[in-house]
């Protein structure tokens, strides 16, 4: 591997036996691993010997061999302590260390006859203390190698990953652009609206369309679904009932006439619930039908607060040959119109809590006698207030009209 | 949300508990098509049975859809039982209510799957 490899191991200076010495016994070559066992079995080895000479009237043969096997034990031990002390660079230093120390002690028990040296001799175990030190400085660099590789895969990761995001905040860009960002001023009518997508792609819109009779198309839908998936089908939509509405005075029929488009071009079985009205500005009047939509609700200048029936149409795009029946609705002077989608009744608040319909007809009756835009910002920053630091998990889509601009 | 698939004689029957959203949807979908097609023989009829489902979104919905759409596709008869008042009021604002059976509880769901002739 050539990256550097972290070691506490000094670069050994001074003359060749010295050299040969930290070789042996510092650093990570392969002798030294190999050196490093042998000393590790043979520490083994030599606490076994102690557990052994424990039992008494052991015979004769089995006397000699322990005396034979710690006299190899300890030579070896002195070999490797004298070529610590040689490796060393400060050797005072090494002989008084934690670990200079227990290599001494390991050792000293043979040469102080006379006592019982046996629970000194156990002692040893100290040193196997060493061997793991080295086996762990070993297994960090292998962590640290494989952490480092696992950052450059994550760093390529995340580099892609924010590419995706680009291209999705520009395709989420254009989806908001090309909403009508004005209500087509016509007679006494004016009106706002606005669509605070969730973090991902969504499926939320409204649009205003000018009819070729004068009558202004209202609409407000919601694509099941998120992610690019949906933003393809609310383009899809969108562009379907445009055309659509262009050639249809009836709502329904309009709606039919999408949902029959739709049910061929839906190749991932989504559905797009559909408002859609035909505002007459002159006489008030409001032709609609619903595709599966959140009825919309007429605020009236006595206070009062309604949900426009008829409600209850299939979804669009999920079954052919569906009717959408017309209604209408009579709206005076100072009535307020807002349409929503369910990013605004079902927003929840981190108890759980949806935000609901209730709430939502009070914020129209609180501030229903100001301009549409305002009506649209406050009912906007109730539904923030609620929900919190709960993460918006749906789009945030409303419309409001109001008859009399003042 | 959580999901259980029961293996009756007449029919499977998935039942359907908690909260089914949009992050709940992909799982949900799973655990349906496993009932439609993962103990060998294909039963005669499919029921979800949503007497604990709580909340169901959009999103929620289309798995459904689905459901009822492979039912279709595999010649099983399919319904949704139980549902609480506030997924019976989804379930009827977006039309489902008009294109799949739905049903008050499981006993008369069970009681309405077709007999094929002996």
């Amino acid at each position: 591997m050539s990256t550097p490899v972290e070691s506490s191991a000094q670069p050994p200076e001074g003359g060749g036996i010295k050299k040969l010495a930290a070789g042996l016994v510092q650093g990570e070559s392969p002798y030294a691993r190999r050196f490093d066992n042998f000393i590790l079995v043979l520490i083994i080895v030599s606490l076994f010997s102690v557990g052994l000479e424990a039992i008494p009237h052991l015979p004769a043969w089995a006397v000699t061999a322990l005396k034979f096997e710690e006299l190899v034990v300890v030579a070896a031990f002195a070999l490797e302590y004298l070529l610590r002390i040689i490796a060393a660079d400060n050797k005072l230093a090494f002989i008084f260390s934690f670990y200079g120390l227990v290599d001494l002690l390991a050792i000293a028990p043979y040469f102080l006859t006379g006592l019982d040296t046996r629970f000194l001799r156990v002692l040893r175990i100290l040193r196997v203390l060493r061997i793991l030190k080295v086996q762990r400085r070993v297994l960090e660099n292998t962590v640290a190698e494989r952490t480092r590789e696992l950052a450059h895969r994550n760093a390529a990761l995340e580099h892609a990953q924010a590419q995706i995001k680009n291209e999705l905040d520009v395709a989420r860009a254009l989806q908001i652009a090309i909403l009508p960002s004005a209500f087509p001023a016509r007679g006494g009518f004016s009106g706002s609206a606005r669509m605070t997508p969730a973090t991902t792609m969504g499926g939320d819109f409204y649009d205003f369309i000018e009819l070729p009779d004068g009558r202004i198309g209202i609409v407000m839908a919601d694509v099941s679904g998120k992610g690019v998936p949906a933003a393809f089908f609310m383009a899809v939509s969108r562009t379907s009932l445009r055309e659509q509405a262009a050639h249809h005075h009836s709502p329904g029929a309009c709606l039919a006439r999408t949902n029959d488009l739709l049910c061929t071009q839906n190749p991932m079985e989504l559905f797009v619930t559909v408002f859609y009205g035909i505002l007459d500005h002159e006489r008030g009047v409001l032709s609609y039908a619903n595709g599966g939509h959140n009825p919309p609700l007429v605020a009236r200048a006595d206070g009062s607060v309604e949900a426009l029936d008829g409600q209850g149409g299939l979804v669009l795009g999920v079954m052919p040959g569906m009717s959408y029946p017309d209604h209408t609705v009579q709206l005076q002077p100072d009535d307020r119109l807002v349409l929503y989608t369910d990013g605004v009744t079902e927003a929840f608040n981190s108890a759980d809590e949806a935000y609901g319909v209730d709430r939502l007809i009070s914020e129209i009756r609180a501030h229903g006698a100001g301009s549409p835009e305002a009506l649209v910002e406050k009912i906007h920053s109730s539904v923030n207030d609620f929900a919190g630091i709960a993460p918006q998990s749906d789009d945030i889509t409303l419309t409001a009209l109001k008859w009399g601009s003042k | 949300m959580k999901a259980r698939v029961e293996v009756l004689d007449l029919a499977t029957v998935v039942i359907a508990e908690g909260r089914l959203d949009f992050s709940a949807a992909a799982g949900f979908q799973a655990e349906v098509e496993q009932a439609l097609g993962g103990s060998g023989k294909a039963p005669a009829a499919l029921i979800i049975d949503c007497a604990g489902l709580e909340y169901v979104s959009s999103a929620g919905l289309r798995v459904f859809l689905l459901a009822a759409r492979s039912a279709q596709r595999a010649g099983m008869w399919f319904a949704v039982c139980g549902l609480r008042q506030v997924v019976r009021e989804v379930f009827s604002l977006s039309g489902f209510s008009q294109v799949m059976n739905v049903l008050p509880d499981r006993a008369s769901a069970l009681a309405q799957v077709p007999r094929k002739p002996a």
